[in-house]
């Protein structure tokens, strides 16, 4: 019978004050949706940038006058270095085989002779894989003698880490302004609903109703709004995947995906909501009535 | 029993609301608490619901004392004693039927338990043919009633009423005195505040007449104003 009451006055107080409380659903499902957007946007991107980080290799490119027994003197060289993971050694006809492969042409038919280089393809570990020591490796093996030149997609690297970056931190911060605005609307609704049932209040204490017994019905309230924000946050998400993997085939998801989706939007929204309310009512119900 | 020694009540800046208030109150007890708007009758109920506290001297009330008594205890304190107000402090949107219902809700009584209980309780105030009704659509004879049947509902040992009939007219006065003598009856202690003279003029029971904050000794009848006050009020 507790149960029931508390929750017809959960609605009861929805009901009443449902103009703000539509305002707190949509605020909440705004945030939710910016979030765990961001969250898969820059979940993506750092896919990405792993995958291209784990697939980059160092091209060292030796003098074209070097002889092989010269280059095997640059590799024992090179292999001092306790941070390389791979090194592959790339003959001038290792070179010309990669060349027709790519180009579909052989170099010797071109310029009747082979010009390309001996070369090394050169693997970091994976915790060296960052534009900072790359800049710093490169440097290093450029200095020693027979190496002509070193190459990395350092650009692509450095861009990629750039654009996460920067979709972080304006995520972030439009976030901060966000759950804000969130905090700030769920207390409202909530204090709107407190004094709006003051009276009821007031006569449940003369009753000897317990503190929990009172609050319990404006936590819900709290938690119910979450909820809401949670599903239409959910529901939002799921069309805009749907449009995307519709729009790009290359592009496609899972069920669970979508499990996933409504997982987290459901849980974040009620915690959030539980949280909020049930950190404010105390304070309305207290303020209220240490007024009399 | 419900015993005062040496109360006083401040309300903030302004002292004496309750003024070394020593009284006893014994169980199974009718007891009318008279004196004009002002003289303290309400700060001394409210006392006894720990509404609030004494600035000094000590309220206790069957096993509690406000001495020492925590918010928890006073929760369970206002759950064995029944109030009824002068403005009913009825819930308005809900149903008679909810409202009686709820501090059988607050115990977290069982519901073929709690129907049974206010059914029984709205007939024997005369009151079941409205218990789907809205509290807001009552007389102010019919909430009271209600009000009665909601502060019964846990077979209190003290039934407090301020002022019950101070709203109603005469005959709807009468029946609500009559149904608080009929509890009293059964053995539950009811003190009354009022200072309806003429309704209680012919009633056997225990007086306590207060003025100023002061309950007056036997020997003494209220100030000439006050007497003055009370014989317009009889004359009504």
């Amino acid at each position: 019978m507790k149960f029931f009451f508390i929750l017809r006055q959960t609605f009861n107080n929805l009901w009443r004050e449902r103009t703000p409380v539509v305002a707190t659903v949509l605020t909440i499902c705004i945030a939710l949706t910016i979030l765990i957007a961001l969250f898969e946007v820059s979940w993506a991107l750092y896919g990405q940038l792993s995958d291209l980080k784990s697939n980059l290799v160092i091209e060292v490119y030796l003098d074209p006058a070097l002889s092989e027994k010269q280059a095997a003197a640059i590799q024992k060289q090179l292999e001092q270095y306790h941070t390389i993971e791979r090194i592959r050694f790339i003959s001038k006809e290792t070179a010309a085989d990669i060349f027709r492969e790519e180009f579909g042409e052989n170099i010797r038919d071109i310029l009747d002779e082979n010009p390309l280089p001996i070369s090394f393809e050169i693997r970091l570990l994976p915790e060296y894989n960052h534009p900072g020591y790359m800049s710093l490796f490169k440097k290093q093996v450029e200095s020693i003698s027979g190496v002509d030149e070193v190459h990395y997609r350092h650009a692509v690297i450095e861009k990629l880490e750039q654009i996460t970056e920067a979709i972080m931190v304006s995520g972030i911060f439009v976030l901060i302004i966000l759950v804000f605005a969130m905090n700030l609307l769920i207390r409202n609704t909530i204090k709107l609903s407190v004094y709006a049932k003051r009276r009821q209040i007031e006569i449940m204490k003369i009753l000897g109703a317990g503190n929990m017994l009172i609050r319990m019905p404006f936590i819900l309230e709290g938690a119910f709004e979450g909820l809401i924000g949670g599903i239409l946050s959910a529901t939002g998400l799921i069309i805009m995947h749907k449009f995307i993997a519709s729009s790009f085939t290359l592009v496609t998801y899972s069920l669970h995906t979508y499990k996933l989706i409504w997982v987290y939007t459901l849980s974040l929204g009620i915690l959030i909501g539980l949280l909020t309310s049930a950190g404010s009512v105390g304070k309305f119900v207290n303020k209220i009535f240490s007024k009399k | 029993m419900i015993q005062f020694s040496q109360v006083t009540v401040n309300y903030g800046y302004v002292p004496g609301a309750l003024k070394d208030i020593n009284l006893q109150l014994r169980d199974g007890d009718f007891t009318l608490l008279i004196g004009p708007t002002g003289s303290g009758k309400s700060t001394l109920l409210r006392l006894i619901y720990m509404d609030i506290l004494p600035s000094s001297g000590t309220v206790t009330v069957d096993k509690w004392s406000s001495y020492r008594i925590s918010p928890r205890q006073i929760n369970v304190l206002r759950r064995n004693i029944g109030v009824v107000f002068q403005d009913f402090k009825l819930i308005e949107n809900m149903s008679v039927f909810d409202n009686v219902a709820l501090p059988l809700v607050i115990e977290g009584y069982r519901r073929k338990y709690i129907i049974r209980l206010v059914r029984l309780l709205l007939d024997e105030v005369n009151m079941l043919q409205s218990e789907r009704q809205q509290a807001s659509t009552l007389s102010l004879g019919e909430k009271q009633r209600v009000a009665i049947a909601r502060a019964m509902a846990k077979n209190p040992f003290v039934i407090i009423a301020d002022e019950p009939t101070g709203n109603l007219d005469r005959e709807a006065s009468r029946n609500v005195l009559s149904l608080l003598e009929r509890i009293h009856q059964n053995g539950t202690s009811v003190i009354m505040a009022t200072h309806d003279y003429e309704l209680i003029k012919d009633t056997p029971y225990r007086r306590i007449y207060m003025e100023n904050g002061q309950i007056l000794p036997p020997d003494r009848t209220f100030s000439p104003l006050n007497q003055r006050i009370n014989l317009l009020a009889d004359l009504q």
